[in-house]
């Protein structure tokens, strides 16, 4: 029983960091069509701005390290946006994608060549590996925070998206862009609203990222990020609530694999969630929320 | 002329590029440029098998490589000697450590098998559509990594695969590289080739002309698949050992730079791309190594050939979108250039 609690809760907090990730991906596909590889590096800037803070600041304390983390994701997302997004908003989606990459390899040589190949220590507060025990569980706080995170995030966003009108002009965007327009929006301000919202999603993943890992390295975005991709795409490219459900569905996955595939081939976990999403979407190729594309429709 | 000579013809021409960089670099090079050339083939026949699928689609395919290292790995597991396979593969699968093959033999059944695995994933990846075909063939580059580093017994793991016969060359590399521009060429013109790339521009009116668009980039992509298989064959008999580092994401970008750099809409951009990106690359690769130029002791830099692909890629496209090349043949353009000039030519005298 115990062990069928935690195990939950392991799916729980991993899907709520690859929701949180897709969910930031969604966003900014939905609205300018852009599949942004190199969200990843949104996280590895946070680690390596922690830790540079850490080094030269020498805070007395880890808990100020949380919000410039995230405050470094947020700028990275307008930075990137500004630079290298806006000058290719109205070409095909692929050389979208492909600048991202571009982009997100020079960010990681950057960190290659300024600082080291090798990962650096970032410390966390010593309060998120704690344990708490509920009746005979025991819980790491960290877990409970990925989940109550993960929730109110998704809450404010939901607020926003429904309640502001910068929300409703990004809902509309992901329909038609041109109209948002023409009733009087700034194309501008709904993109750097989009990318914003995304770095700050990818800043709490950042955390809890490093606070699992310890340290920061020039690679540690990829492999989450690309469970988010995954994660997105079996919900449905571009859908927002697709985004949640895939990252969850994409977390209970891996932890199901990881407990049932025997030792000798725990290796081969994420083959395994792979070809078990490449599986779902042989039977819905759109995705769970997803809806197959029609003639006429906004150009993804 | 009719249209699959003068693709014949088009094709013919632009293989003569690497037969002449190839007799060149034999005539006159030394050991270290051959060397450079050799791999230079490698990565040619890999970026026009991406032409053929990426190009002509417009799917942007980030999993390519792991047809490199399927072919790769099937060649040099059949052709290890017994003698060798015995210390390094004792418990291979499939009663492979008591085999041995030619390289001829290898090369066949190597891309036999990256062929027919390339067929039933094609099945899965072209059932998406555009951005999450590209995601889920980037999850692909992932799942075979991840085969290759944990089946210890068929692949040595993460530790290199080694003694493998070198059993190629320039000259065979420099033949095959030949003929694999003149296949991308010849698919680029086929009908197929056409109502894909009319697929890519509009994919809906395509469908609604009766362009049956999912079994057209089935095709592209098998056949993409295998002469990517051939290049990782290729590779194998040329280096002689592998491992599973070989065929990941440092490949994958360097071939993508060539793509892109050149223009991944025609084989001529391709080719062009490839010979660029090769020349910067072990510039960039020379000043990494910290070089001493005009007495000045330059400083090692690490990560400065990581920069110049990502800087190349993202460069071309902010300033150039469809590469150097463009959407044109080389021949194309020289033929249309040299049809114009004669038409003004006329209304001159006309005039």
């Amino acid at each position: 029983m115990e062990y069928v609690v935690q195990q939950a809760l392991n799916a729980l907090s991993i899907g709520g960091e690859y929701a949180l990730l897709a969910l930031g991906l969604a966003i900014v596909f939905s609205v300018m069509g852009l599949v942004n590889f190199a969200h990843g590096e949104f996280i590895t800037i946070s680690g390596y701005t922690m830790y540079a803070l850490f080094i030269f600041a020498a805070p007395t304390s880890a808990w100020g390290l949380l919000p410039i983390g995230i405050l470094a994701s947020i700028t990275a997302a307008v930075v990137f946006e500004r630079l290298a997004f806006r000058p290719i908003r109205n070409a095909p989606a692929t050389t979208g994608l492909l600048t991202a990459f571009g982009l997100s390899i020079i960010v990681k040589n950057f960190f290659v060549t300024v600082v080291a190949t090798r990962s650096k220590a970032v410390p966390t507060p010593e309060f998120f590996t704690e344990m708490i025990t509920i009746g005979t569980i025991n819980i790491q706080v960290l877990q409970i925070l990925e989940g109550a995170v993960t929730g109110v995030a998704l809450m404010l966003l939901l607020i926003l998206l429904r309640h502001t009108n910068i929300g409703l002009a990004m809902r509309a965007a992901s329909t038609d862009f041109n109209t948002v327009r023409l009733m009087g929006i700034r194309a501008n301000q709904v993109v750097l609203a989009a990318f914003a919202i995304s770095g700050f999603l990818a800043g709490l993943a950042a955390i809890f990222i490093i606070a699992r890992r310890g340290a920061a390295d020039p690679f540690m975005g990829f492999a989450p990020v690309l469970k988010a991709f995954v994660a997105a795409v079996l919900g449905g490219f571009g859908s927002l609530a697709g985004a949640v459900v895939g990252g969850f569905a994409l977390g209970i996955a891996e932890v199901v694999f990881q407990v049932v595939l025997p030792e000798s081939i725990a290796g081969y976990r994420d083959a395994f969630v792979f070809l078990f999403v490449g599986g779902l979407l042989i039977l819905r190729p759109q995705g769970i929320f997803g809806q197959s594309a029609q003639f006429g429709d906004k150009e993804g | 002329m009719r249209p699959y000579l003068r693709s014949l013809a088009g094709g013919a021409a632009l293989a003569a590029l690497p037969i002449i960089i190839g007799v060149l670099i034999m005539l006159f090079a030394s050991g270290s440029q051959v060397r450079v050339t050799n791999i230079f083939f490698i990565n040619l026949i890999v970026v026009l098998g991406l032409q053929v699928t990426m190009g002509n689609s417009n799917v942007a395919n980030l999993g390519h490589i792991s047809f490199m290292g399927i072919g790769a790995y099937v060649a040099g597991i059949l052709a290890i000697p017994i003698a060798i396979k015995s210390t390094i593969l004792p418990d291979a699968p499939f009663g492979l450590s008591v085999v041995e093959y030619g390289p001829f033999a290898a090369t066949l059944v190597a891309v036999a098998v990256t062929t027919a695995i390339a067929f039933v994933t094609g099945l899965v990846i072209t059932r998406q559509s555009g951005i999450a075909a590209t995601i889920v063939t980037l999850a692909w580059l992932v799942i075979v990594h991840v085969v290759f580093v944990n089946w210890m017994d068929l692949t040595r793991g993460p530790r290199a695969l080694y003694g493998i016969p070198l059993s190629t060359n320039i000259v065979w590399l420099m033949f095959i590289a030949a003929a694999v521009v003149i296949a991308a060429r010849v698919f680029r013109d086929s009908k197929s080739g056409v109502q894909l790339r009319a697929s890519s521009e509009d994919l809906h009116a395509a469908a609604a002309m009766g362009v049956n668009v999912r079994w057209l980039r089935l095709w592209a992509w098998v056949f993409s698949g295998a002469i990517i298989g051939l290049g990782g064959v290729m590779y194998a008999f040329l280096i002689g050992s592998m491992s599973p580092k070989s065929f990941y994401f440092e490949t994958t970008f360097l071939t993508l730079a060539m793509l892109i750099l050149g223009g991944m809409r025609s084989v001529s951009g391709a080719v062009i791309g490839a010979i660029m990106v090769t020349v910067g690359f072990e510039f960039m690769r020379f000043i990494e190594g910290a070089p001493e130029i005009l007495g000045v002791q330059l400083p090692q830099i690490f990560g400065l050939t990581g920069f110049f692909l990502g800087g190349t890629i993202v460069v071309v496209l902010a300033l150039r979108p469809d590469g150097l090349v463009g959407n044109e043949e080389l021949d194309e353009m020289i033929e249309r250039r040299i049809a114009r000039r004669r038409m003004r030519a006329r209304v001159a005298a006309d005039g």
